[in-house]
């Protein structure tokens, strides 16, 4: 191989980025950009979910334990409502997210120690606020119903402490409070690289749709110089925007990088060759721009979302989803940038990862170079 | 002919999807020829010289160019060669510079040639102070001028020029062939696709490709004298009642029209002066102009095509 | 006119034909996209591995362990003999929680007074399984403990009715996932075809030098413009109706509410997303450039939906701004229609918002998209 003819086609590649707006904003800027807005977007705390209490009980009981749900930030008293037509309607037009019944037997029952008549009633469209509804207002209840039983236990003579007699205590390590954003931060900086391998399969089929190509196959470039020559640019632009990232995550979203950077570059260097030459196989096969973009996205960035372990746990997929999630880098280095910057285990632990990236790579770039003629036709 | 062809074509055949784009095509280029090509669109001009730069597969036949055989192993070819597409096929946000600078270095010459040879073309091909000036921004006349440059950085044997000089103005189009002209003499053998029959007149040989055979290949004067006959041009004040009327005299073996002006082909230019003359005079039709003119590539090449055509 | 619009309909479904993949990733792609991720998504959180450090060994701590595997989301628990083991499992992130029984547990939990310690570590490096796990530790041990305690004091657990308080789910009964997540999908998709297909139209154009030849011709702006749009709009709704398809048979998610409504209303925000589309067009030089920007604002927009967080819960500045997006109202339209069967009187607000941001957007749009091509 030529490094002659490898450094004209990475001058040129770098004169083009430059060059072209588009590209320059999509491969040196977006990716950072759109890693922090998304960031930003899934670091919400759910808090204010808006229920309706219907209290048929109306007793002082009842009407303490409407008191200790509502006190708080996570849950919004919304409406006090007279009937079920009117906690339908609230439902109905999305106003609430969940709506407490309270029994007119409540009270009574509670203290003969008959239960708990309580209706909760989600708005199962959006079983996030849902189910946060259900937690929290459980939470509450049992805490109410534990009180209140154990009191009239003692009363009665029988020795209870407590219905929960298992002291639990909870602890998440490396992202103690369970902050989302904190670990989806890493996971998503293996989604947002994708964008230079978007323009890796843009440059193939600009050549094509440029009419450039056919001058270049009449010269004596090989095929892995060409495709080398293109991704290396990218690779580094990819790696341009890496560079800074650890910082900008702890300084603004305080997520902790415990590893080592240096191994950190190194990985994600190795990461974004895998990614890379997946854009570049879509660059042989499609010739043009609008279509190479299209599969791009199918290909690379949808099932970055899903397949790789990021948002849903890769344990809870199907048995072929997870052959597929192998198959992607995205999958390899979402748990890289996890250890890196929340466990703190280094490359004696995560080699596997960059020799299974190493190998994607080595498969998408051959078999880019094996599907690339070096003919028009 | 004794010396071996510099470039031997045989039996070349090019198939695409049921498509026969050249059909049997057997071509000896001797080295330092300046031949051209010529044929009307979709002849398979193009399909030709694209597979002379090893661009496009051969299905069948056998094609040596300077010692390397393109039917076995097409990337052989590729250094020896300078190739100028059609289509402006450079780089438009490089600039001129950066252009050659990146051909250069595909086609291995050194930087210590490079900056030699560079400001050389640039000058010869008048784009000096034009070199950081991006590609796009040439007009039509320096972009060829610059894709040709870029075929001549590697100083190839042979050159394939496609129709360099479509969409130029006529006083760069004169410069680029004395350009051509220049390489010529020094040896380089070039192979010259174009649709101007003056052009063509200029070359060693000439073939004539139509839908995808080769019809014709021999040198212009050949060619010129294969019309068999003479040439009357005729102006008059109705070109189309004319046509008409000249046709179906004896003696004309085809009137093509040209503008304003008829081109008549006949046996004997004396006896078809005379009959036109008369012809005309009885209709009316005021004649401007009546001469006998030497016989051009145009007259030949479209009375040939007519012939095919008739055949087919 | 109608004529002329017609010819240049004809001109642009001529053009796709040539780049027939073009309509074929907006019609299949969206689908078979809605189909590959809902599939993937709609299964609960399951399966997730796990280790328990048994220090008690008794049988009490035995049924434990069986409990916690009982639940579906964890696998067989894996046994642990040291902090260390668990340490080493957790940082290669093989494990998402583990569990430490002590030794004693058994006999502090049957004796009256006692109260013992259970440990649980949570693998924070995964929040979302990581909340998953918490809560079904939480809900067995819950379990388990009332059940003991009830027992001491030999109050038979079946006389109480419990203190689980009945707990009914409207509009998704089974609580699948799907149903929430399907009908996003199914508008995000639809936002985004709308959106990169009219983006690339111009910028098409554009970069292959066709757009001068195009303004050459006795075409009025309008023409042109509604020209372009047809094809759009025929393939945008083409599309909606294949992933709804996709959702209410693949997905069985419900058509509750009135179909000629959604259609109507499926068509109000086609015109909307195509007038941002268009525009953002006109003003890229390139298809490169298009995109970029189709992204940026799906992206945004993704953000207000609520898919990957409640808008309730966000700061009241972007709660505001949410509202000015169009996808946000089509969402809840959409989720209203489906699931919830609403009327026409209920989503009326939301309604209201799509055709004034959809006048707005749209009036702008044409005067930037007129300017520009005159």
């Amino acid at each position: 191989m030529s490094t002659r003819h490898l450094f004209a086609v990475i001058r040129k590649e770098i004169q083009h980025i430059f060059r072209d707006r588009g590209t320059f904003i999509l491969v040196l800027i977006t990716p950072t950009l759109v890693l922090l807005l998304m960031t930003y977007a899934l670091a919400v705390d759910i808090v204010h979910v808006p229920i309706a209490l219907l209290d048929y009980d109306q007793s002082a009981i009842s009407r303490k334990f409407v008191q200790q749900i509502t006190a708080g930030d996570d849950l919004d008293l919304y409406a006090t409502v007279n009937s079920m037509d009117q906690v339908e309607d609230l439902l109905n037009r999305g106003k609430i997210k969940a709506a407490v019944i309270i029994d007119p037997e409540f009270s009574a029952d509670l203290l003969a120690l008959q239960g708990f008549n309580l209706q909760v009633i989600i708005d199962g469209t959006e079983p996030e606020t849902g189910g946060f509804a259900v937690d929290h207002i459980g939470w509450r209840a049992e805490a109410f119903a534990n009180d209140i039983l154990a009191s009239q236990l003692q009363s009665a003579g029988i020795p209870l402490d407590s219905l929960q007699p298992i002291d639990l205590r909870i602890r998440a390590w490396y992202n103690p409070s369970l902050k989302p954003q904190v670990d989806l931060l890493p996971g998503l900086l293996s989604i947002v690289l994708g964008f230079p391998a978007f323009s890796v399969a843009l440059t193939l089929a600009r050549e094509h749709e440029h009419h450039t190509l056919e001058q270049l196959l009449a010269t004596p470039i090989t095929r892995i110089e060409l495709l080398l020559g293109k991704m290396i640019p990218y690779i580094l632009a990819g790696l341009l925007n890496v560079i800074f990232i650890p910082l900008l995550a702890l300084a603004w979203f305080k997520v902790p990088f415990h590893g080592n950077y240096l191994v950190f570059l190194l990985l994600s260097a190795i990461f974004l060759f895998a990614e890379l030459s997946m854009g570049m196989v879509i660059g042989v096969f499609m010739h043009s721009q609008s279509a190479a973009l299209a599969l791009s996205f199918l290909v690379v960035m949808f099932p970055g979302f899903f397949l790789t372990g990021i948002f849903f746990p890769i344990a809870s997929l199907p048995e072929m989803a997870r052959l597929e999630s192998l198959f992607l880098p995205g999958t390899h280095y979402a748990i890289i940038t996890r250890g890196v910057f929340l466990t703190g285990i280094g490359l004696d632990i995560l080699w596997p990862y960059a020799i299974m990236l190493v190998f994607l790579g080595l498969v998408f770039t051959g078999t880019a170079a094996l599907f690339f003629k070096k003919r028009l036709a | 002919m004794t010396d071996q062809a510099y470039i031997q074509i045989s039996g070349l055949t090019r198939k695409f999807k049921e498509q026969v784009a050249l059909d049997s095509i057997d071509l000896s280029i001797r080295q330092g020829e300046l031949f051209g090509l010529v044929g009307p669109d979709g002849a398979g001009k193009t399909t030709l010289l694209r597979t002379l730069a090893g661009l496009l597969r051969i299905t069948a036949g056998q094609v040596t160019a300077a010692g390397c055989q393109l039917h076995k192993n097409p990337e052989s070819i590729k250094p020896k060669i300078g190739y100028m597409a059609q289509e402006f096929s450079l780089y438009g946000k490089l600039s001129v510079h950066e252009n050659l600078q990146f051909f250069g270095d595909l086609y291995d010459v050194t930087s210590q040639d490079q900056k030699e040879r560079i400001p050389r073309l640039l000058t010869f091909a008048q784009l000096t102070e034009f070199q950081d000036r991006r590609a796009a921004k040439l007009s039509g006349g320096m972009k060829k001028k610059l894709a040709l440059a870029c075929t001549l950085l590697h100083q190839p044997p042979i050159l394939l020029l496609d129709e360099p000089t479509t969409g130029v103005d006529p006083v760069s189009r004169r410069e680029f062939w004395t350009i051509l002209n220049d390489l010529h003499i020094q040896g380089t053998t070039i192979i010259v696709s174009t649709p101007y029959m003056d052009e063509a007149d200029r070359c060693s040989r000439v073939a004539l490709i139509y839908q995808g055979s080769i019809v014709e290949c021999d040198s212009p004067t050949a060619i010129r004298s294969r019309l068999g006959g003479d040439v009357i041009k005729v102006i008059t004040s109705d070109w189309q009642a004319a046509r008409e009327l000249i046709l179906p005299l004896p003696g004309v073996q085809e009137v093509q029209s040209y503008g304003e002006a008829l081109h008549v082909l006949v046996d004997s230019a004396a006896k078809a002066s005379r009959r036109i003359k008369k012809t005309l005079g009885k209709a009316k039709l005021d004649i401007l102009e009546l001469r006998e003119i030497t016989p051009r590539m145009e007259e030949a090449f479209i009375s040939l095509i007519r012939k095919m055509d008739q055949e087919s | 006119m109608i004529r002329r619009i017609l010819a240049l309909v004809k001109k642009e479904f001529l053009h796709l034909k040539n780049d027939w993949w073009l309509p074929a990733f907006m019609l299949f792609g969206g689908a078979l996209e809605l189909l590959a991720v809902g599939w993937a998504t709609s299964r609960p959180i399951s399966n997730l591995p796990m280790m328990v450090w048994d220090m008690d060994k008794t049988r009490a701590s035995r049924n434990l362990i069986i409990s916690l595997e009982n639940t579906d989301v964890f696998e067989t628990p894996l046994p642990a003999y040291s902090l260390n083991e668990i340490e080493d499992q957790m940082d290669r992130g093989n494990i998402n929680a583990a569990v430490i029984i002590p030794q004693g547990f058994s006999g502090q939990l049957y004796s009256p007074t006692g109260s013992p310690v259970l440990q649980v570590i949570l693998n924070g490096a995964e929040s979302i399984p990581a909340k998953e796990a918490q809560r079904a530790v939480e809900g067995v041990v819950r379990g388990l403990g009332e059940r003991i305690a009830l027992q001491q004091v030999s109050v038979n657990s079946e006389q109480m009715k419990g203190f689980d308080f009945s707990l009914r789910v409207w509009f998704n009964e089974a609580l699948n996932e799907a149903f929430f997540t399907t009908p996003a999908e199914l508008g995000l998709m639809l936002e985004f075809t709308i959106l990169l297909f009219a983006a690339l139209t111009f910028s098409r154009e554009r970069e292959f030098g066709t757009l001068e030849q195009l303004l050459v011709m006795p075409f009025s702006s309008a023409e042109i413009i509604i020209g372009k749009s047809l094809p759009v709009i025929i393939v945008g709704l083409s599309d909606f109706s294949l992933m709804l398809g996709v959702v209410h048979f693949g997905f069985h998610v419900p058509l509750q509410g009135s179909v000629t409504l959604l259609y109507l209303l499926a068509f109000i925000y086609t015109l909307v997303e195509l007038a941002k589309g268009m525009a953002i067009s006109i003003f890229s030089k390139s298809q490169h450039q298009a995109f970029l920007l189709v992204f940026m604002i799906g992206m945004i927009d993704f953000m207000f939906t609520g898919y990957a967080a409640p808008v309730e819960s966000m700061p009241k500045v972007m709660q505001i701004v949410a509202k000015l997006i169009p996808a946000h109202h089509w969402l809840n339209i959409l989720r209203g229609l489906l699931l919830k069967g609403t009327g026409v009187m209920d989503m009326l607000p939301d309604i209201l918002w799509l055709l004034l941001l959809g006048s707005v957007i749209g009036i702008f749009s044409l005067q930037y998209i007129r300017k520009n091509l005159d």
